[in-house]
């Protein structure tokens, strides 16, 4: 059996003389978590829609599950898309199986299987609502179940976390992992880097069609170094960009994040904080995908210039 | 028919006939067209009760024979006119022509806008001569009662000059009989009367059947739409083939409305037939040949199909319900050029035009039905409509499903035309 749930080679995709995905290559191993990361109009929703060959790809191959991307093959697809869809005159349950049809599940299963969620997502007194008669949260509940219910081994989410409130990313984050645990592979996509690192094994940056890095987070946090310090303070902190081996200074009001150059020893740093400010707290850390992303894009855009 | 297709028609179906729209319609359709039906139908025949009508003469010698024509002068064998005596006329207030005309005239008005009286006629003195009469009445626009009081009135006055002229007006009459002609429609299944029935028929259908091939295409060019704003589209592209997507709501919403479309047609045959039976005599029910009613379904569904194909092309590529208008135009101008043909179909339903606009395909539906209903049209022109129209919807069917896939995941500006040909030829 084939170790990968999802192997892009090579693919491309150009509407109408703009190239929203250029020669992209990924593979997504099984029962990871695997981050799509970058920012909006990066092309990653080009890319999901070609792996569920909702589009086909200009160039390059697709496999799914070992075999090559096909009607059958996205039927063990799960996919919420970024902009979410239900009939929004028909009754939840009605809905439910219906999405669980179109993906080849018979109906008396997707009954059976339908309760659980339902309890589980607290949407059992729903159950024989007219989805417009939910609530926006419960909706995303719902989407999510329709998302679900045909018991995917791949469960592919664009933008899983937006429009959910904070208990609702709770309950999303916490049902995804244990989907994991049972050996379902996620993709995520999204812009919002930090919202999905914490959930993700293996992350692919892009940007404008193209990839900029990928790999296991802990890896490519790795490749950076541990060159970010994270200071808070009071006083006047302004001279901290003047210090040697400083590269960057961000502020983020509550604290500053300073980040250094290669291979720079963040102690004179310490030494002159210590000296001149009271601080409060002093923190070397890894730098965040965010500033990895913008980091990287930054050079290569230096690169191609 | 794979399981997912099948899951499409029939929540397609499903969600359509349940709601209160489709019940209300489909219940509400048949009383509407049996009204629109037996109304004309009843009002042409005038059931309305005698008028009640006075003579006031001035020429002395007419009153007698015009009354007595107007009691016997009948409408479609029914008695039209009570006559009454003018007020202060007869024993009591002596002989009218003793009243002053004035008098009798000022009494007459009150009667009328008292309700008593209908109307009443005036003849002035030369009215033999002149050939005029006036006849005042707070309903003149009962065209046929005058009509039948104006031929009574005539044939007195008619009567009156040839005895003038030493002629026997019974003789006269007997001599300038004008012929009564009968239509009889002859077909397979027998003869039968007609008076006007089958035209009015004809035409009810096929208003009928115009209405309902653009409410149901609309339907689906709506279910579109809807799927596009909901943005349900994407999740069912995951899971579906665009063309599956296409054609099970093709189908279901086709279900939809040949159930709808069955129920109408049904009840207004069956009614048709009930009255056939027992008041064949008094209403006159044009004849339904099974040919009529197989032809009258089948039409239908190929009219359906062939619009249903072309809005939901529209529906894929717009963004909502206005954008949709401007491109639904060109859509219905063939079965608008239908509506407005059909007329001149009806007149020479074996003329040039009436066989060439049958062999249209989105004309046909409309015009080759009509030429089935008023006479028997030659089986190979039969089938080769039918033929023609399968082709087209095919045709009609493969710009569509291509516009569909590529529209349906296209959102912001409205497609131009050269922009769809582009979506045709490359999807």
């Amino acid at each position: 059996m084939n170790d990968k749930a999802i192997v892009l080679k090579g693919i491309g995709k150009a509407f109408s003389g703009h190239v929203a995905v250029k020669d992209l290559s990924l593979e997504v191993p099984r029962e990871s978590v695997f981050g799509l990361l970058g920012p909006n109009g990066a092309g990653k929703t080009t890319t999901l829609r070609m792996v569920l060959n909702i589009l086909g790809p200009d160039s390059g191959t697709i496999e799914i599950l070992g075999k090559p991307a096909d009607h059958a093959a996205r039927d063990r697809i799960g996919y919420m898309p970024e902009e979410r869809g239900l009939y929004p005159r028909m009754v939840l349950e009605d809905q439910l199986v219906f999405m669980a049809a179109i993906k080849g599940m018979g109906r008396k299963e997707a009954e059976a299987r339908l309760g659980p969620w339902l309890e589980r997502l607290g949407l059992a007194d729903w159950r024989r609502k007219k989805t417009n008669e939910l609530s926006k949260g419960m909706q995303q509940k719902a989407q999510f179940i329709a998302t679900v219910l045909h018991e995917p081994d791949v469960l592919i989410m664009d933008e899983p976390m937006s429009g959910l409130d904070p208990v609702g990313m709770d309950v999303m984050r916490e049902v995804m992992l244990d989907l994991r645990r049972k050996g379902t592979t996620i993709v995520l996509s999204s812009h919002q880097m930090e919202a999905v690192e914490r959930l993700c094994d293996r992350v692919a940056l892009i940007n404008r069609g193209e990839k900029v890095l990928d790999g296991a987070v802990s890896e490519v946090k790795a490749r950076h170094g541990k060159n970010t310090v994270v200071l808070a303070y009071d006083g006047d902190g302004s001279f901290l960009g003047a210090l040697p081996g400083v590269a960057k200074v961000t502020d983020f009001g509550q604290y500053v994040e300073v980040r250094m150059h290669d291979g720079a020893d963040p102690q004179p740093l310490l030494r002159e904080a210590v000296a001149r400010l009271r601080l409060r707290r002093f923190e070397i850390v890894e730098p965040s995908l965010h500033d990895i992303f913008v980091e990287t894009v930054t050079r290569h855009g230096k690169e191609a210039a | 028919m794979s399981a997912k297709l099948w899951a499409i028609v029939k929540r397609e179906y499903v969600e359509r006939v349940r709601t209160k729209g489709f019940v209300i319609g489909t219940i509400l359709g048949p009383l509407l067209m049996g009204g629109m039906m037996i109304i004309p139908m009843l009002a042409a025949r005038s059931t309305s009760k005698p008028l009640s009508v006075a003579v006031l003469d001035a020429t002395g010698s007419l009153r007698e024979p015009v009354e007595e024509a107007l009691r016997a002068a009948r409408f479609d064998g029914k008695l039209r006119f009570q006559v009454q005596p003018v007020p202060g006329d007869g024993p009591e207030g002596g002989p009218a022509a003793l009243a002053t005309p004035g008098a009798s005239e000022a009494a007459l008005k009150k009667a009328v806008l008292e309700g008593k009286l209908d109307g009443y006629l005036e003849l002035p003195a030369d009215a033999v001569s002149a050939g005029t009469a006036r006849y005042f009445g707070r309903n003149v626009s009962n065209r046929i009662d005058l009509r039948t009081m104006e031929r009574a009135v005539s044939d007195v006055l008619v009567g009156q000059r040839l005895a003038g002229a030493g002629l026997d007006p019974a003789k006269v009459k007997d001599l300038t009989k004008e012929l009564d002609l009968k239509t009889i429609r002859v077909s397979a299944s027998g003869e039968r009367e007609d008076r006007g029935a089958a035209m009015i028929f004809s035409i009810i259908l096929l208003m009928i059947l115009y209405v309902s091939i653009l409410i149901w295409g609309q339907a689906v060019m709506t279910s579109v739409i809807e799927e596009k704003t909901s943005r349900v589209v994407e999740v069912m592209g995951s899971g579906v083939s665009p063309t599956t997507l296409l054609a099970g709501k093709l189908l279901g919403v086709g279900g939809a409305g040949l159930t709808q479309f069955l129920v109408w047609s049904l009840s207004l045959f069956g009614v048709s037939l009930a009255m056939a039976g027992p008041l064949a005599g008094s209403i006159p029910m044009p004849e339904v040949t099974p040919l009529m009613l197989v032809s009258f379904v089948l039409f239908f569904l190929l009219g359906y199909f062939f619009y249903a194909a072309l809005y939901a092309a529209i529906g894929a590529s717009v963004n909502n319900v206005q954008e949709a208008q401007s491109l639904a135009f060109p859509v219905m101008l063939p079965i608008i050029l239908g509506m407005v043909f059909f007329p001149a179909a009806l007149e020479a339903p074996d003329g040039t035009l009436a066989v060439t606009l049958s062999m249209i395909p989105g004309i046909s539906p409309l015009i080759m039905f009509l030429r089935i209903v008023v006479l028997t049209p030659p089986l190979w022109q039969i089938g080769l409509s039918i033929a023609l129209m399968v082709l087209g919807i095919l045709g009609v069917l493969w710009v569509s499903a291509r516009i569909y896939r590529v529209g349906i995941l296209m959102y912001g500006k409205k497609p131009t035309f050269p922009e769809l040909m582009k979506w045709v030829r490359h999807a």
